[in-house]
């Protein structure tokens, strides 16, 4: 069955945040029709998360200020549909993207002959005991609803886990009136000179990074490097969080919020596979943090990037080329600095320490000696992992446990054998939980009224 | 746009304009958001809707807080009776 | 053969069948090798609606070889083997208008013969008895003696119970024949021709291929779906609510004419997680993907039964490719007149209730015993099957 030309033009652009909108901006400006999906209220992602109350954003290092103004300047002069709370739910067998349209309370389809994904980038947590307490947030999770509200959470703060993005979230809570009680690092950057001298090449990096840790000195915030929070327990109102420092000597602090983060990984759970487009399925191309978590300034290059690619695959021609790429790969080496820089050295985290019943899947709320029990039987593929042990099957896919599942595995096996994480979380509709009654409210289009937009 | 008021759990909780339940709750001093069918239990926390541990019932669909706007007079309950 | 030594047989496919023919070969002192193209369940057993019922099956050999499987269930777990993944629990076949009633009123009569116990629920009585039935529903059915169990989970259970070496990732190619053609001598893998006494074929559509069946076995999608946990409602649901409609679905087994049309047997059924499954279509496709008007038609048919599912989500869609046969009923037996080969697949949706049964029935074959039900009905050989011993 041949589909009207038209149908092909049109791109959906999953994700508002950076490289979504990059995207859409650059495929729209060659008069290719476009509509943008996002599932919060506005657009912005997790870097350009806006106020909630439609004040303009602040405290973005000067570089990123800059790109917020350039992307949602070109987008309100484009000729973009843009519709928010939309969660993106995959796409079916048929080929038809598919939306849980959140203000509706119904389910939208679009058929798209190319679609871009651009959902961003998800954070890692290592699992320790009481991580899945209420008062523990991801550092990005206390990060937006800061942005959001422009308010800080009273009461003392421990921020706690890996790599720049703690500092930064330190920083923002000391100018908003509330610094931390402290900023547990696994890592020991002040001890990797060279890794440091190589950011002098990034100078945006190290200049914020340096700004970030001057905030945090006048405030005298204790930056405690080569230590880990490898436990939390709550007594009554406060929660006791155990550190082990870089002696291997432990100590207890008392707080009321503790924002974990152990690094950024690229988000490819449950999402449908790139690829050329074939019978009723779209092109598929992915774009920004989802792809490889690089930072806003890489997800700006790489949103045109995935927009070229789409472009000539629909128009014919080459890929056109404006550095997009280079910068993208400029971003990876700065990201492989700062990785070097923050490499842990104190690896009490490590899954393998894990007492046995420190919860591993919050979701189906199975423990780290669940996944050993099960791992007695020899030779278990990841999929008899995820139907046996249920790791994976619950509400977030393994969004959380996957990497760790895969860890406490290899370690429990004598020969390492790459395993596949996709067989762990699969790539199946829908990507999230969606309301059986905005289902059953859909009106199922038929092939006949298969068109892309009204 | 606008601030208004919702329920918790037969709790009025105000809302400043454009905030989520999830935001609401917390500046309210609200953490505990109850428990999951699976026992496990339900707070704040990815912030993209990612996590699905900040689930309620609000209006008696199954949401995540984070990525819900407050709705003023919404009635918003945890998903399993509290203990 | 005439050496005093232990015997052992090579299973192919490690679904619910090939594993549990696994289990009882290995449990009667064979040694056993369990060869799996995958991974165990990675088929259909891993994506299957569970039901070990007797309600919706045809009066005649489907029926009474459900009876013995659900039976054997409830041995298998009165023993241990099974312990904790058989959950008992009744089958409430529902009807919404007089003429499903009049087909489900003599489906109840025909399952009494059988000699299974049936209940009828109507009024006040069904509302008492099913509080989330939709008023719309005229009239139930209880069928007891019914239960559900996770195809992975007894998979996985009867392969350590059976103490069987499994071989991932090992598919196999074709067999080698030997004695003029009238016995197997090895299956060819990647890791050589492997040798055994005996040799079980229970590789779903796999099978077709080794054996040339393909103008017998062919594959029938099966779209389910799970919504979250909702404990309160689940435990108000006390057995599997079966649309009549699915009656009508399975009906038309065996009539390829109209092929391409899906059709659709409505099942909601009570997880023990809290969660429930929501099934199912019956489609001549071998891809295991989940289409938008699929899904719908299934949760606007489970809403209209129980309207309550309203206030659940959706939280996960999966299709299962089971393998069927031209005329509905499975192929268990020797085929293709080879002495040490026995077939058991073509099981389509009844897999995980047949399952247990058919891996007995196989090692009652494999060791001269007498099987515990007439297997003529489903003897390969009612069809001319060509072999391909290359």
């Amino acid at each position: 069955m041949s589909r009207p030309q038209e149908h092909r033009c049109d791109v959906l652009v999953v994700g508002g945040g950076t490289a979504g909108m990059a995207a859409a901006v650059e495929l729209a400006a060659t008069g290719i029709r476009v509509e943008i999906c996002e599932q919060s209220a506005r657009l912005g992602g997790a870097i350009h998360r806006q106020p909630a109350d439609g004040s303009p954003a602040a405290g973005l290092p000067r570089a990123l200020g800059a790109q917020w103004q350039r992307l949602s300047q070109s987008l309100a002069h484009a000729d973009i549909v843009q519709r928010t709370r939309h969660i993106f739910l995959g796409i079916d067998s048929d080929g038809l993207a598919l939306f849980e349209d959140r203000a509706a309370g119904t389910v939208r389809t679009v058929r798209a002959a190319a679609v871009v994904l651009a959902v961003g980038a998800v954070e890692r947590i290592a699992p320790r005991p009481g991580w899945q307490l209420a008062g523990v947030t991801t550092a990005g999770g206390m990060q937006v609803m800061m942005k959001e509200t422009g308010r800080v959470p009273s009461g003392r703060i421990l921020i706690a886990g890996n790599g720049p993005l703690p500092i930064a979230l330190a920083a923002q809570l000391t100018k908003l009136g509330n610094p931390p009680v402290a900023v547990i690092e696994s890592g020991d950057p002040l001890r990797r000179p060279g890794a440091a001298l190589g950011l002098i090449a990034h100078p945006h990096i190290a200049s914020e990074a340096l700004g970030h840790l001057a905030r945090l000195a006048v405030a005298g915030v204790p930056w405690r490097r080569a230590a880990a929070l490898t436990a939390i327990e709550r007594r009554g109102e406060t929660l006791f969080a155990t550190i082990v420092d870089r002696g291997g000597r432990t100590t207890q602090i008392g707080v009321d919020w503790i924002a974990l983060h152990d690094g950024i990984r690229c988000n490819a759970f449950g999402l449908p596979a790139s690829g050329d487009a074939i019978d009723s399925r779209p092109l598929i191309v992915r774009a920004g943090d989802c792809r490889e978590a690089l930072g806003a300034i890489a997800a700006e290059a790489d949103g045109r990037r995935a927009a070229h690619a789409v472009i000539a695959a629909l128009r014919g021609g080459k890929i056109a080329r404006d550095g997009s790429s280079r910068r993208v790969a400029g971003q990876r080496m700065a990201q492989a600095l700062l990785s070097e820089l923050f490499r842990p050295v104190n690896l009490a985290n490590d899954p393998r320490h894990l007492a046995d019943d420190t919860i591993l899947c919050r979701c189906e709320n199975k423990t780290v000696g669940d996944l050993r029990w099960l791992l007695g039987q020899e030779g278990l593929s990841p999929r008899e992992i995820k139907l046996n042990g249920r790791f994976g099957m619950g509400a977030c896919q393994g969004r959380f446990c996957a990497d760790s599942v895969m860890a406490i595995t290899a370690a429990s096996r004598s020969a390492s054998v790459p395993e596949d994480i996709e067989q762990l979380t699969g790539s199946r509709w829908p990507l999230r939980p969606v309301s059986i009654a905005s289902l059953a409210a859909t009106e199922t289009p038929t092939a006949d009224t298969n068109h892309p937009t009204e | 746009m606008r601030s208004g008021q919702f329920t918790w759990q037969g709790q009025t909780i105000s809302f400043r304009p454009g905030e989520t339940i999830a935001a609401a709750l917390a500046g309210a001093g609200i953490g505990d958001l109850g428990r999951d069918g699976a026992g496990a239990g339900l707070r704040y926390f990815c912030g993209i809707g990612a996590c699905q541990s900040c689930l309620v019932r609000a209006d008696g669909r199954i949401v995540e807080a984070c990525l819900t706007p407050a709705r003023d007079g919404a009635v918003i309950a945890a998903l399993e009776p509290l203990a | 053969m005439g050496r005093r030594q232990q015997k052992s047989a090579i299973v192919v496919g490690a679904g619910i069948v090939g594993a549990a023919a696994s289990y009882f070969l290995a449990r009667s002192g064979f040694s056993v090798r369990l060869l799996e193209t995958v991974a165990p369940a990675s088929g259909a057993s891993g994506a299957a609606d569970g039901a070990v019922s007797v309600a919706s099956k045809r009066p005649g050999a489907m029926m009474d070889a459900a009876l013995a499987g659900v039976a054997l269930y409830r041995e298998l777990e009165r023993e241990g083997v099974l312990a904790g993944l058989f959950t008992p629990r009744p089958t409430l076949m529902v009807a919404e208008t007089e003429a499903e009633s009049a087909v489900l009123d003599g489906h109840a009569g025909a399952l009494a013969n059988a000699g299974v116990t049936v209940e009828r629920h109507v009024g006040a009585a069904l509302r008492a008895r099913i509080p989330a039935i939709a008023p719309g529903v005229r009239m139930a059915v209880e069928v007891h003696g019914e239960g559900h169990a996770i195809g992975y989970q007894i998979v996985n259970r009867l392969i350590e119970a059976g103490g069987v070496a499994v071989e991932r990732a090992c598919p196999v190619h074709r067999l080698a024949l030997a004695f003029g053609g009238t016995a197997v001598d090895g299956v060819v893998t990647d890791q050589g021709t492997l040798h055994a006494d005996i040799f079980i074929l229970a590789a779903g559509a796999g099978s077709a291929a080794l054996l040339g069946l393909d103008g017998v076995l062919r594959p029938r999608k099966g779209q389910l779906l799970v919504t979250d946990r909702a404990p309160a409602l689940n435990v108000s649901l006390h057995g599997s609510l079966m649309s009549c409609g699915y009656l009508l679905s399975k009906a038309t087994t065996g009539t390829p004419d109209r092929s391409t049309e899906r059709r659709y047997g409505l099942v909601i059924d009570p997880l023990r997680t809290g969660q429930f499954l929501i099934g199912g279509t019956r489609e001549d496709r071998a891809d295991s993907g989940n289409d938008l008007p699929a899904v719908q038609r299934l949760l606007t048919d489970a809403l209209r039964l129980m309207p309550a599912l309203a206030q659940l989500r959706l939280i996960r869609a999966f299709a299962g490719v089971r393998t069927a046969t031209a005329d509905g009923l499975p192929l268990i037996g020797r085929a293709a007149g080879l002495q040490n080969l026995i077939v058991a697949t073509g099981f389509e949706g009844d897999g995980i209730c047949l399952g247990p049964l058919a891996g007995r029935l196989v090692q009652q074959m494999a060791t001269g015993a007498t099987p515990e039900i007439d297997l003529a009905p489903f003897d390969p050989g009612r069809f001319a099957l060509r072999r391909q011993d290359a």
